[in-house]
Formats: structure tokens, sequence, C-alpha cells
């Protein structure tokens, strides 16, 4: 691992990104940006972040079909599916596919701060 | 009626007794016997009678009538034979009467039974119709009691649709198909469906002669042919055949008409069900869509909190000082997203109360359009336009800013670039026309995505509160016009908006005093 943990935020909401970005740089980590799922995938086989921050509902590729995909890679980074859904199906669908935390929308960033590092320390490194 | 059976049981009890018949229940095949006992003992009395004169006018030869003891005698004998003939004569008075009394009596019993079959068959036709909920099992059990009834070999329940045409719902025994149509007016059921009078066929016929729901090799008996009608309104026809060598009387006529309330009643009574049921259904939906509803308003209320709640967040950070004015920025705008979800949401709700409020003017659409397509630039969903100079159309400013906004993002949402607005101008109507380049609405939903709350994706990943097109339709619908969805003729779905160019009508107030 990096001096900096690479996060890859995925999500289709502009506003959403930029706070999160200026968030994650503050707090010492080397946000990457992506706002669909295709690109998302891409960044992941460039780039190999650390962890996914995910979103759900996307246009193009959903969070669905990026958390199967890295899923059934031999190797992928952490994902923290981040999602305006709430229910109980769709945590235990994220859990099913492999996600390793799953944060409800709205949330309090340092919440989501605090969930990455705890991803990160529990692991240490991607599978 | 009730005291009839009661006097004529009496009466023949007494006539027996005078009669000299001593049983409890003389019967006709009694009553015969006894009258030929009676004329029995008579003959053989007259005989006597007759011997015994001669034997007295042989014996006193020529002695006078009128002194000798002969006389006596024999004015005896006739005294004797006179009693003897009134006694028989009045108990064969009595006897007739008897016998008429157990005629009658064997008529009223069999016309009792009679009744009591068809009052049998009547309580279970009503039985079924209150038993039986769907219509096919109700018109089956009422047929099949009318049968067993009438002794009928076959018959059919055929129903009116869409005011011209019968269809056999109903069916029992050969020669009728079941959904076998018959136009109104023609054949024999057609007939007696137009004229709504009964009809009694009590010769032979052969099928093939009738036509109509008929198998043409069917060779019968005679027919009976009764409308169903429920208050004042013609529902079918209730059919029963009679197989060859049977046949039906007027009396079974009638009989079948009394049938037919039922049947007509059960019709009527099935179709309110019915449509009850829809209704339920429907309620139902709705309730449904409002769940999807309150679930799709929480998600969308979601993703604009976490942007102001990250924006706060972040620039609360002394690190982040630098980006405060752009942290700001993004309150601003979610904030403002915010406000146009509770302007949608209360739009909708406000539109059923007021729709007929609307300040209607002449406006002209085409700036409008141009106004708001620069607005949808702006907020980046790029429209081309082609448009006239200008036209004028007869509505509310504010409602068709609103109708074409949601077009516009519409278009955007759920089909893709190049988004065209068009308008068409003809005499009396101007069409606004919002054409996407995307896949284009499938036929069965082309209605239901004009229904409030309504989501072509539920679970996808379009953003939305299902209350886009509702508010159109009910804006444009208050304005007089009508939208629509079709292809659009290069591939792309085509919203239609059609607006009234002139002050003269306005078709809610005018519906009102049709």
């Amino acid at each position: 691992m990096s001096e900096r943990p690479k996060i890859l935020i995925v999500d289709d909401e502009p506003d959403v990104l930029l706070t999160l970005r200026l968030i994650l740089e503050s707090e010492g980590f080397d946000p990457l940006l992506a706002a669909d799922g295709e690109t998302a995938l891409r960044r992941v086989d460039d780039e190999h972040p650390d962890l996914v921050v995910l979103d759900i509902m996307m246009p193009v590729l959903d969070g669905w079909f990026v958390l199967a995909e890295l899923g059934g890679r031999p190797t992928h980074p952490r994902v923290v599916v981040c999602s305006a859904k709430s229910g109980d199906t769709d945590r235990a669908r994220a859990a099913e596919l492999g996600a390793d935390e799953y944060v409800t929308k709205p949330f309090e960033p340092d919440d989501l701060v605090d969930v990455i590092r705890a991803v990160l320390a529990r692991h240490g490194a991607p599978v | 009626m009730d005291q009839l059976p009661v006097e004529i049981s009496q009466r023949i009890r007494h006539e027996a007794r005078v009669a000299g018949l001593h049983d409890h229940a003389p019967s006709i095949e009694m009553v015969e016997r006894r009258r030929l006992q009676l004329w029995s003992i008579m003959i053989v009395v007259m005989i006597s009678v007759g011997l015994a004169a001669l034997t007295i006018s042989g014996a006193t030869g020529n002695v006078s009538w009128v002194t000798g003891q002969p006389l006596v005698l024999a004015g005896g004998v006739g005294v004797l034979a006179v009693a003897f003939c009134i006694y028989a004569v009045e108990k064969e008075v009595h006897l007739h009467r008897l016998s008429r009394l157990l005629v009658d009596e064997r008529l009223l019993s069999n016309t009792m039974a009679l009744q009591l079959q068809m009052n049998t068959a009547l309580f279970n036709a009503g039985k079924a119709l209150n038993s039986v909920m769907d219509l096919d099992d109700v018109l089956d059990a009422i047929l099949a009691n009318a049968l067993e009834l009438l002794g009928g070999v076959g018959g059919s329940v055929m129903l009116l649709e869409d005011q011209t045409i019968l269809r056999v719902v109903a069916v029992r025994g050969e020669g009728i198909a079941r959904d076998a149509r018959v136009r109104l007016g023609e054949s024999i059921v057609g007939r007696v469906a137009q004229s709504r009078e009964p009809l009694l066929v009590s010769q032979e016929f052969a099928a093939a002669d009738v036509g109509g729901a008929l198998d043409a090799n069917l060779e019968l008996g005679g027919a009976m042919c009764v409308p169903l009608v429920n208050r004042g309104q013609l529902l079918g026809v209730l059919t029963v055949l009679a197989a060859k060598g049977a046949g039906f009387t007027d009396d079974d006529l009638s009989v079948l008409s009394l049938f037919a309330e039922p049947v007509a009643a059960a019709t009527a009574k099935a179709g309110l069900y019915e449509a009850e049921r829809a209704n339920v259904a429907k309620l139902l939906e709705s309730d449904r869509m409002k769940s999807q509803f309150v679930a799709s308003v929480s998600h969308e209320l979601r993703t604009p909190i976490t942007s102001i709640r990250g924006a706060v967040a972040a620039s609360r950070r002394t690190d982040l000082a630098a980006q405060r004015e752009e942290l700001l920025d993004v309150v601003d705008r979610q904030s403002g997203r915010l406000q146009a979800m509770v302007e949608e949401m209360l739009v909708a709700a406000r539109m059923q109360e007021n729709a007929n409020r609307l300040t209607m003017q002449q406006i002209d659409l085409c700036a409008l359009i141009r106004l708001t397509a620069l607005d949808s630039n702006v907020a980046g969903r790029p429209v081309d336009v082609e448009l006239p100079a200008s036209c004028s159309v007869r509505a509310e400013p504010e409602a068709l800013r609103r109708v074409l906004t949601n077009l516009i993002e519409n278009a955007h949402k759920y089909g893709a670039d190049p988004v065209r607005v068009a308008v068409q101008v003809s005499d009396d109507q101007v069409v606004l026309s919002v054409i996407d380049s995307g896949p284009g609405v499938a036929p069965e939903e082309r209605e239901r995505i004009f229904e409030r709350f309504y989501r072509s994706d539920p679970n996808g990943t379009k953003p939305g509160m299902g209350l886009g097109l509702s508010i159109v339709r009910g804006l444009v619908e208050s304005c007089g016009g009508s939208v629509w969805v079709e292809d659009a003729p290069g591939g792309g779905a085509a919203f239609r908006v059609a607006l009234r160019t002139n002050f003269v009508l306005e078709p809610r107030r005018e519906a009102a005093h049709v």
C-alpha cells in the first residue's frame, strides 16, 4: 500500500463526487473519480485503487454490475457501497456480491471516512 | 287459493258418505265400481218387478184390478220399485258429483305438483344467483334448471356485446357452440332480441333453415326464445330447444319467461360485480403506486441531501477554506433541486383541486418555447427548435412552460440526444412535439406513463418520482388540450401536445352546458 491510499469514488452526481473528493483529500487519501460503472471498471484496471466507494443507481452500468464484475476477478479492491437504497434486500445483495461495507445516503462524511479507514485497517491490502 | 284443496276434500268426504262409500280416500275406480253395483241391483230389481207383475196378471186371469187382492200385491210391488228407483237415482247423483270432484282433485294435485317443481327450479335458479358470483357459473346453473323443468334437449344464454352482437356465454346440450355470435335482428334469437318479445316455435324445424348459432345438422321439435331485460335494458336472449318428436306449448313459454328474470338479474348483478372488482384492482394498483412513490421520493430526497451535508462538512474544514465558494454553490444547487421537487409535488397535489382555475390567455407558443429551450440549454439539456415565427394558442403561460420543461426533461432522462421541439399549425389547433432519439415508448406503456406515480423502471437507475408526465397531462387537459406519445418517424418517442388556437372554445365549460 502506498503512502496515500487510492480511493475510487463512483457516483453519477457531480456534487457528491466533488464534496467527497475534497474531504478524502483533506483526510490524506488519494481520491480518483468515476461518474458511471464503465469508467469505474476502467479506472480500477488502470490505477488499481485500494478501495472503491460505489453508488448503485447509475446510468450505463449500475453499481450491481460493477460489484459483480469485481467479485469475479482474482484480485480486486475493497468495496464500500454507498447508496440511497436503504432496504435490507439491497444490503444483503451487496454483501452477497462481495461488498465490505454498506453506507446509506445521506451520511455524515466523517462517518464514511471512519468506515473507509476501518475497512482498510481490517484488510491491509486489496485481495 | 290454499282453501281450495281443503274444500274439495271436505266435499269429497261428504259426497262419499252420502253415496254410501265409507272409505277415507275414495278413488275414481271405487266410485265406478259403486255405480256398477247400483245399476246391477237396479236392473235385477226391475226384472224382478216385471216378473212379479207378469206372474200376478197370469194368476188372476181377467179378474178386475179394482176389486181383487192381487191388485194390492201389484200395487205394493210397484211402490217398492218406484222407491228403489228414487233411492238409486239419488245415489247416482251423488256418485256423479263425487266422480267429478275426484277428477277435479286429481287435476288440482297435478297442477300443484307442477307448480312445486317449477318453484323448486326457480328457487334453485335464485340460489345459484346468490351463491355464485362468477357469471358463467350462475348462467349455467339457471340454464340447467330451466332445461330440467321444461324437458329441453339443449339451450343457451346469449348476451349482448357492443349493442349489436349476441354472444353465446352459457350452453347446455348439443347443437349450440359456446362463443358463437349472432348479429342483432338476424336469425330467430337476433329478432327476439330486437323486438324484445318472447317467441315460441311449436313445429319441427331444421336448424339449417334458421341459421344463427345453431348447429346446421340439428333436427328439432321446437324452440323457445325469451329476451333478457333488466330495468328496461336489453341484456341478451335465453333459448331452450326441444328434441325432434317433443315440443313446447304456450305454458312452457310462460315458464321460460319466468326464468328470464333471474337470468337478467344475474347478468346485471355480475356486470356490477365485475365493475366493482375492476375498481378494487385499480385502487390496489393506485395504492401500490403510492407506496412506490414514497420510496421514489425518499430516494430522490436522499441524493441532494448527501451533497448538501458533504458540502457543509467540507466547508467547516480549515484546510478547505479556499474551496468554500465552490462548496456553497453545491449547497445552493442541491437545495434548489430539493425546492423544485417539493414544488413538483405541490403542483401535482394542487392540480386535482384547481384544474379549472387556470387563467387562460392567448399566448405566443413559439416565444415561450424559445425561452424554455434557452433555460434548458443552460441547465445542460440541449434542445433543437424548429419553429414558425410565431403561433398563438390559448393556455395558461406558467402551466405551458412547465409542460414544456417536463417534456424536455423527460426526453433527456428516458430518450437520448438530440432532442427536438417542433410546432405544427393547422386551422383550429397547434400541435407541439417534443421528439427524442431514444428507444421510444412500448405501445402497452403509452397510456400508463401519464398516470400519477407510474414509473417505467421502478427498480432502475433513472431518478424521478413518477410525477412529471402526470403533471403534463393534467396541465394540458386543464388548458383544454390533449397529450399523447407515439413513435417518431425516424425512431425515438414523439410526445405531442394539441392545443386550441382561439378564444372561442372552452371544452370543460362547454361540456357542463350539454
